[in-house]
C-alpha cells in the first residue's frame, strides 16, 4: 500500500462519517520500490492530497522530514518534489494495520494489501 | 500450440516503439532482397514509401474509441466499416511496428483489395466461379510484403528474447490460476534467479507458483518455434487458409463454400499448401451485404488478453477495458478507482496507458485481489524485462473492500471504470437489483462533483436504467455505448457526477453537521 493510497482510504465503521479520516498508520514490513519520477505528476498531485494526513503518515514511517505546508514555489522546487515523489510512490506498505481513529478498529494490511471488510454489525447501513 | 502463437502476437505488442523500429529497420532490407522479386527501382526507398490500408477488428461500439487512438498515435484518420467492429486506416510502412503497439485493436490485418459494392451474381455456382477467378487478379505483391516484413519482425523479437534470456538459470513458470481460470496457459517448471525478486513480495509457496509471467510464456515459445519447420532461413512451401466471415441476408453462398472456393484458387495461383492449423499465411474474405474486403491476417491470435495472466472466471478483454478508460479522457493526476476489479483488467490497463494518472483496483473477493495483485506483480516484470529499467512501481494499488461502503474519502475520486456483475455469470439478476441502487449511490458519494465521472460495463439494463432513474441529482448520463462480450448485448454507460455535493442521508436531519461542513470545503 502506497502513501497515496493511504491517503484516500477512511473508515466507513457506522456512525463514524469523516471522523474516519485519517487512518492511523503503523507498519511492520515497508519495501522501497523505484518508481519514475514525473515531477509535473508530483506538482499537480500535492494540492489533491490531505496535507497532514501525509505528514502524520510519512512520519510514523519515519521518512525524512516533510514541512507542515508546501512552500511557496514548491512546482519548481526539485529537491522538494523529489522528496514528496519518494513518500507518496515509492514507500509500499507490505505488513501492518490501519487504525480507525474514531472506533478503534483494526485493518491489517497484508503483502501489501489493506482489507478494508466490515461485518454486518459495523457497516453503515 | 495455440498458446504458443498467442504469445508471439504478444511479444510483437510487448514491444516498445523505440526497439521495435530499430528492429524493424533491420529487418526491412534484408528481407525484402529474399523473398519479394526485384523490380527495377530501388527496393530499399520503394519499400519505406510503400503506404498499406490497415484493417483492424475492435470491440463492437469502441470504433469511434479506437479510431480516436489511431489518430493520436499514427496520425492517421480511419474509415469506420458498416460492418461492426472492424476500422481501416491508412499507414507508411515503416509504421507497422506502431500499429502493433495499439491498445484498442484485437487483432489487424492488411487489406489486399476492398471492393465497396461487390456484384453478386444470381446463382451460386456464378458467384462461387467469380470468387476463383478473382484470386489471381488480386493485388497480392504490396501486402505480401507487409505480411512477410511483419512476419520476420515477429520472429527477430522471439529469437532476440531468447538469446538474452540464455544466461538465466532455467525457464520461469507460467501462470495456471486456480481451478475457475479458463483453459489458458501450461505449467513450465523451472525457476529464474529474476524471478526471485519479485517474488520475495509474496511468502505464500502457493502464490509463488502462481506468479506468473508473459516472459516465462515467451521462453515456452521461443523454444518451439526454433524446433518448428518454420524456420526463416529456409526457404520451403508455404502453407495457408483462408477465413471467410459472411454476413448478410442476401446471399445465395456459404462462407465455407466461399473459403473453399476462393481457398482452391489460392492454392492454384501461388502453390501454396492448405493447412488450417499450421499456418503461415491467413487470408481472410470478410462479406458484409455488398462490401468485400480482402485481406492478410498479421495477427495470430486476438491480442485482447495481454495483460492477464491470471484469469478469472468472466475476465474483461484488455482492449474493451482501453476503451472504457478512454472514454472518460482521463487527465493527468486523475484519481482512477476500479470498485469490483475482478482480476484487475482495467487497472492494470489504466497503469500501462495512463501512468501518469493513480490507480487504485478494489475488490471484496480475495480470490479476485490476489489475482490483481499477481497480475499487478507480472506487469512490473514485463515492464522491468522489457525496459532493463530499475524503475519496479507503477501508479496502481489493491485493496479488499465492500462495494457498499467504500472506505474512501467523500468526493476523493476523479473516475470510476468498472465491469458491473452481469447477473448471468457471476451474481444474479434477483441480487442487481438491491446492489446496483447501493452502488450507484456509494459510487456517487466518493466521485469528484462537478468534474468526476464514471464509465460502467453491464447486460443488466433494465436494472441498471431503473436504478440510475432515481439518481438524477448526483449522475447524468451523457453517453451509452452498445458493446457485445461474448455474445451477451451489454453496454457501457457514460455519466458525469453533478456539480452536488453528496449529503449524507443522516445529515438532512442536520444531526452530523460537522459533516455538512467539510463537504462545502471540498
Amino acid at each position: 500500500m502506497k502513501l497515496l493510497t493511504h491517503n484516500l482510504l477512511s473508515s466507513h465503521v457506522r456512525g463514524v462519517g469523516t471522523r474516519g479520516f485519517p487512518l492511523r498508520l503503523q507498519a511492520t514490513e515497508v519495501r522501497v520500490n523505484p518508481v519514475e519520477f514525473n515531477p509535473e505528476f508530483v506538482a499537480r498531485m500535492i494540492p489533491k492530497v490531505e496535507w497532514a494526513a501525509l505528514v502524520e503518515a510519512a512520519n510514523t514511517l519515519h521518512l525524512a522530514e516533510i514541512p507542515t505546508e508546501p512552500a511557496e514555489g514548491y512546482e519548481h522546487d526539485e529537491a522538494f518534489l523529489r522528496k514528496m515523489h519518494h513518500v507518496l510512490l515509492e514507500v509500499d506498505v507490505l505488513e501492518g494495520t490501519l487504525q480507525c481513529p474514531e472506533s478503534g478498529r483494526l485493518f491489517p494490511i497484508t503483502r501489501g494489501i489493506p482489507n478494508m471488510l466490515l461485518n454486518e454489525e459495523e457497516t453503515e447501513t | 500450440m495455440l498458446d504458443r502463437v498467442r504469445h508471439l502476437g504478444n511479444i510483437a505488442i510487448m514491444s516498445g516503439i523505440q526497439e521495435a523500429t530499430n528492429q524493424f529497420l533491420d529487418v526491412t532490407l534484408h528481407d525484402n532482397q529474399r523473398s519479394v522479386p526485384r523490380a527495377e527501382s530501388d527496393i530499399r526507398s520503394e519499400s519505406e514509401h510503400l503506404h498499406v490500408t490497415i484493417g483492424a477488428t475492435v470491440p463492437t461500439g469502441f470504433e469511434q474509441t479506437a479510431a480516436d487512438e489511431v489518430r493520436e498515435k499514427l496520425g492517421s484518420w480511419c474509415k469506420i466499416s458498416k460492418d461492426r467492429g472492424k476500422i481501416y486506416f491508412d499507414i507508411a510502412l515503416e509504421s507497422l511496428p506502431q500499429v502493433h503497439c495499439l491498445r484498442s485493436v484485437d487483432n489487424l490485418f492488411v487489406v489486399v483489395q476492398e471492393f465497396k459494392d461487390y456484384q453478386f451474381r444470381n446463382t451460386k455456382e456464378e458467384v462461387l466461379k467469380d470468387f476463383e477467378d478473382l484470386a489471381a487478379k488480386l493485388p497480392w505483391s504490396d501486402p505480401l510484403k507487409v505480411w512477410t516484413l511483419n512476419t520476420s519482425f515477429k520472429k527477430k523479437k522471439t529469437k532476440r528474447k531468447k538469446i538474452s534470456q540464455n544466461s538465466s538459470k532455467g525457464k520461469l513458470e507460467s501462470g495456471q490460476g486456480d481451478k475457475f481460470d479458463e483453459k489458458d496457459g501450461h505449467e513450465e517448471p523451472g525457476r529464474n534467479a529474476l524471478d526471485s525478486h519479485i517474488l520475495d513480495y509474496y511468502e505464500n509457496p502457493a502464490i509463488r507458483e502462481e506468479v506468473s509471467t508473459l516472459v516465462g510464456d515467451d521462453l515456452a515459445s521461443c523454444s518451439e518455434i526454433d524446433g518448428s519447420p518454420r524456420e526463416e532461413t529456409e526457404p520451403q512451401v508455404r502453407k495457408f487458409r483462408v477465413t471467410c466471415n459472411r454476413a448478410g441476408e442476401k446471399h445465395c453462398f456459404t462462407s465455407n463454400e466461399a473459403a473453399r472456393d476462393f481457398g482452391g484458387a489460392v492454392q492454384d495461383h501461388f502453390k501454396w499448401k492448405a493447412d488450417m492449423t499450421n499456418f503461415d499465411v491467413e487470408v481472410l474474405l470478410n462479406i458484409h451485404d455488398n462490401e468485400v474486403i480482402v485481406g492478410i491476417a498479421l495477427t495470430e491470435e486476438s491480442l485482447h488478453r495481454r495483460n492477464i495472466t491470471h484469469f478469472g472466471p468472466t475476465t474483461l478483454r484488455s482492449t474493451l477495458a482501453y476503451g472504457m478508460l478512454r472514454l472518460c479522457a482521463p487527465q493527468p493526476t486523475d484519481i482512477i478507482v476500479d470498485p469490483m476489479c475482478g482480476t484487475g483488467a482495467i487497472p492494470i490497463e489504466g497503469a500501462t496507458e495512463w501512468c501518469n494518472c493513480y490507480h487504485l483496483a478494489g475488490d471484496n473477493n480475495p480470490l479476485a485481489v490476489k489475482r490483481t495483485a499477481n497480475n499487478i506483480a507480472s506487469l512490473l516484470t514485463k515492464s522491468q524485462i522489457k525496459e532493463g529499467k530499475t524503475s519496479w512501481g507503477l501508479p496502481i494499488d489493491a485493496v479488499q473492500w465492500d462495494i457498499c461502503n467504500l472506505p474512501l474519502r467523500t468526493g476523493s475520486v476523479d473516475i470510476i471504470v468498472t465491469d458491473m456483475p452481469f447477473g448471468k455469470r457471476m451474481g444474479s439478476k434477483k441480487r442487481n437489483w438491491n446492489l446496483y441502487p447501493a452502488c450507484l449511490q456509494e459510487m456517487s458519494r466518493v466521485c469528484r462533483p462537478g468534474t468526476g465521472r464514471a464509465v460502467l460495463l453491464t447486460q443488466d439494463k433494465k436494472c441498471f436504467t431503473k436504478a440510475l432513474s432515481r439518481m438524477g441529482h448526483v449522475w447524468r448520463k451523457v453517453h451509452t455505448v452498445w458493446v457485445n462480450i461474448g455474445g451477451l448485448h451489454a453496454a457501457v454507460y457514460l455519466l458525469r457526477r453533478t456539480p452536488q455535493a453528496f449529503v449524507h442521508p443522516s445529515e438532512q436531519d442536520g444531526k452530523e453537521l460537522g459533516n455538512a461542513k467539510n463537504e462545502d470545503d471540498q
